[in-house]
C-alpha cells in the first residue's frame, strides 16, 4: 500500500489489564474504533501509547496485533525509537517483516548527539529497510535535540525513503525551515503536526496531524483539519482554541489523563505503568466534568 | 479601556554617528521612510533599536524626539523595559506624558525572579500608567530567565484594567493559544499582537497587529503580508510568509549588526551598531550585500530614502 499521509492520523494508546499486562483484544477494538471514526492511518507506539514503558517483545506483539486489526483499511507505521539504537534497528526490521506500511522514528534519547551523528542514525536506519520512514522532531521533549534545517535537507539528499516527518516543535520558525528546505528538495514531502496544532500549520503547508485527543474526540479533530485544510480561518481558530483546551487536560501525566478521560467516553483502556500515575477517581471526574463542559459528551461516540 | 489596536508596526532602528551618538539627522529620515511605507504604529527603542545600549536619558531624548517628529500621523508605543521595576514604571509613566500611544514591557533582564515577582514587576509598569500596556514575550533573547505563561497573563488581566495584550516573539503555537483563548473570556478585546515576521500562524490563532523591524529592508512585501493576513486568507499568504523568512534567515548568522548592514546595502545608510554588538566586517558586508542581491524579489523594494 503506498503511504499517504494527510488528514486525521491516529496513534493509538496501549490498553492494559489491571495487572498492567497488555490488554490485546481491547487494543484492537480501539484500533478499530479508530479506524471506524476517520483516521487516516495509525500509527504505534508513540510516547502517548506508553513505548518506554513495554518491553521489545510486547512492542512486536504489539505491532502485529496493529497490523492484523487495521487489516489493510488504512497505513500502519511502526514507531521503532528506542532507548538502545541496537533496539531501535530491531523493531524496524521486525516491522517490515510483518507487514507495516512504513517506520517512524525520532533523534536518539538520552545522549544529546549531535547532528552528525543524528544524520548516521537515521542513514544507518533507512537504509536497513525497504520500507517508507517518518523523521519524528520533538525539541522540547529532547532538550532541543532536533532536525535543523540542515540536517533534513542531507538526510532527504541521502534517504530516497525518508518520505514525511512528525514536526512537534509547534513554533513558527521551526516549523517553517523544515517545510520550506524539505519541500525544495523533495515536494512530496509530508509534514505531519504533532497534537492537533492545524490551524497555524496548515496554512504553511502541513497536511495533518497525530492525533493527541482522537480517542476523546474524533469528530471534533477531524472538524478542525476539515476547516483549516479548506481555509475556513475562523472556524479552524475556535475548533483550535477547544483541541488545545483539551491537550492542557492531557498533556499533564500524558497519556494517564488521555486514559483517565477514556473512562468518561465509555472506552476503557485500563492503567498507565509506573513511573507514570494511573488517573485517580478524582482525576477522572475532573477530566469528565470539562469534557462535559466543553460539550464532548453530547458530540462524540460513546462506547466502542 | 483603550481600543487602540497597533496593526502593522515598524520597529526603526537607532542610527548613530560615527563617534557612536545618536543621530537624530538620519532619525528623521528613518522615520520619514517608516511613515511613506506603511507604518500604521512605530514601536521605538525595541530591541531592534538597541535600547538597552541607550542611557535612560538617551531613550527619552529618542521618545520625544519620535513622537514630536510623527506629529501625530501614527501612534507611537514605548518601550520601556528595565531590569528594576521601579526605573520601568518611571520610563512608562515619563513615555504616557511625552505622548505615547501605549507601552510596552519585556519580562526582567539580568534577574530570575520567581514568577510572582514577575507578576508584580508588569503590574507595577502597567499599573504606572493609563495608556494601554502590552507585555513583550520574547524568550530566545531572554534565555532562561523567563517567567510568562498563559497563568500569569490572565492575573495580569485581573489587576490591570489597561492591559491590552501580549507581543509574542516566542512563535510558540501553544503558549500563543492558551493566553488568547483564555484571555478572550476574560477581556473580548485583549490583542494577541505577532511579535516579529512570523505572521501567518500568529494570525491563523488570533493575532491582530504585527511588529516588524524587517520593514526597514522590504516594507512593500511587509505591508503585503500583513493585509493579506488580516483577510485571513492564509494559505494566499505562504508565499510572500516564505519570502519574509527567507530575508530574517539570511540575516540571522551576521547577528544583531545584520539589520544595520541590510539597511546600507539598501542604500539607507544608518551607521553601526553600538558596543558590545559587533558590527559586520568589510568582508561581511560584502557577502551579506551578496546574499540579499540574490533575494530576486528584494529588487522591488525601495532602495535609498
Amino acid at each position: 500500500m503506498a503511504l499517504i499521509l494527510r488528514g486525521v492520523m491516529q496513534s493509538p494508546v496501549t490498553p492494559l489489564k489491571e495487572d498492567f499486562s497488555l490488554d490485546i483484544p481491547t487494543y484492537e477494538k480501539l484500533v478499530d474504533f479508530h479506524v471506524r471514526t476517520g483516521a487516516t492511518a495509525i500509527s504505534w507506539p508513540h510516547h502517548k501509547a506508553e513505548s518506554h514503558n513495554l518491553t521489545k517483545e510486547e512492542r512486536m506483539r504489539g505491532a502485529e496485533a496493529t497490523v492484523n486489526a487495521v487489516h489493510g483499511r488504512v497505513p500502519v507505521s511502526i514507531h521503532v525509537s528506542s532507548m538502545s539504537v541496537e533496539d531501535a534497528m530491531e523493531l524496524a526490521q521486525h516491522a517490515q517483516k510483518i507487514g507495516a506500511d512504513a517506520i517512524i522514528a525520532i533523534t536518539p534519547y538520552f545522549w544529546a548527539p549531535s547532528p552528525d551523528a543524528i544524520y548516521d542514525y537515521f542513514v544507518r536506519l533507512g537504509t536497513s529497510i525497504d520500507l517508507p520512514m517518518i523523521a519524528y522532531n520533538s525539541p522540547a521533549y529532547l532538550e532541543g535535540v532536533e532536525f535543523t534545517a540542515e540536517l533534513i535537507e542531507r538526510l532527504l539528499l541521502r534517504l530516497p525513503n525518508l518520505i514525511a516527518m512528525k514536526e512537534a516543535s509547534f513554533n513558527s520558525e521551526k516549523f517553517m525551515e523544515i517545510s520550506r528546505v524539505a519541500l525544495k528538495v523533495r515536494p512530496s514531502f509530508s509534514i505531519v503536526a504533532g497534537v492537533e496544532f492545524l490551524a497555524p500549520s496548515v496554512p504553511l503547508g502541513c497536511v495533518g496531524s497525530y492525533s493527541s485527543a482522537g480517542a476523546i474526540c474524533p469528530n471534533l479533530c477531524t472538524a478542525l483539519f476539515d476547516a483549516s485544510i479548506n481555509g475556513r480561518s475562523a472556524e479552524a481558530r475556535e475548533l483550535q482554541f477547544k483541541l488545545a483546551a483539551l491537550w492542557d487536560l492531557f498533556r499533564d501525566q500524558y497519556p494517564s489523563s488521555l486514559k483517565g478521560g477514556m473512562v468518561a467516553m465509555g472506552r476503557y483502556v485500563g492503567p498507565t505503568r509506573p513511573p507514570l500515575p494511573t488517573a485517580s477517581k478524582e482525576r477522572e471526574a475532573f477530566i469528565a466534568k470539562k469534557l462535559e463542559e466543553l460539550g464532548i459528551l453530547d458530540t462524540e461516540p460513546h462506547g466502542w | 479601556m483603550s481600543t487602540f489596536i497597533p496593526g502593522l508596526v515598524h520597529v526603526p532602528v537607532t542610527p548613530f554617528t560615527p563617534d557612536l551618538k545618536i543621530d537624530f539627522n538620519t532619525f528623521e529620515k528613518i522615520i520619514a521612510f517608516h511613515l511613506q511605507h506603511g507604518a500604521q504604529a512605530l514601536a521605538v527603542q525595541m530591541h531592534e533599536g538597541e535600547s538597552v545600549s541607550l542611557s535612560d536619558l538617551e531613550q527619552r531624548k529618542v521618545l520625544d524626539f519620535v513622537i514630536k517628529t510623527v506629529k501625530g500621523k501614527v501612534p507611537v508605543i514605548a518601550h520601556v523595559s528595565d531590569p528594576g521595576t521601579a526605573i520601568a514604571a518611571d520610563r512608562a509613566q515619563y513615555a504616557e506624558r511625552a505622548g505615547a500611544a501605549a507601552v510596552i514591557a519585556t519580562s526582567t533582564y539580568y534577574w530570575t525572579p520567581p514568577a510572582n515577582m514577575v507578576l508584580e514587576h508588569f503590574a507595577a509598569i502597567g499599573g504606572a500608567v493609563k495608556i494601554p500596556f502590552y507585555v513583550l514575550f520574547t524568550p530566545d533573547e531572554l534565555g532562561g530567565t523567563h517567567h510568562i505563561n498563559a497563568d500569569m497573563m490572565m492575573k495580569l488581566i485581573d489587576r490591570l484594567p489597561n492591559f491590552a495584550g501580549v507581543a509574542d516573539a516566542s512563535l510558540d503555537w501553544q503558549f500563543m493559544i492558551n493566553v488568547v483563548s483564555n484571555a478572550w473570556r476574560k477581556r473580548p478585546a485583549f490583542q494577541l499582537v505577532a511579535g516579529n515576521e512570523y505572521m501567518v500562524s500568529a494570525g491563523a490563532v488570533g493575532a491582530t497587529s504585527m511588529f516588524t523591524s524587517l520593514a526597514a529592508i522590504a516594507p512593500k512585501r511587509l505591508q503585503k503580508l500583513y493585509e493579506i493576513c488580516r483577510t485571513e486568507k492564509y494559505f494566499d499568504a505562504r508565499e510572500v510568509q516564505e519570502d519574509i523568512v527567507v530575508l530574517r534567515q539570511t540575516l540571522k548568522p551576521y547577528g544583531r549588526g545584520a539589520l544595520k548592514a541590510a539597511m546600507r546595502a539598501m542604500g539607507r545608510d544608518v551607521g553601526q551598531v553600538r558596543p558590545p554588538l559587533d558590527p559586520l566586517s568589510p568582508a561581511e558586508m560584502e557577502k551579506l550585500a551578496a546574499d540579499l542581491k540574490a533575494l530576486k524579489w528584494l529588487s522591488s523594494e525601495p532602495t535609498g530614502w
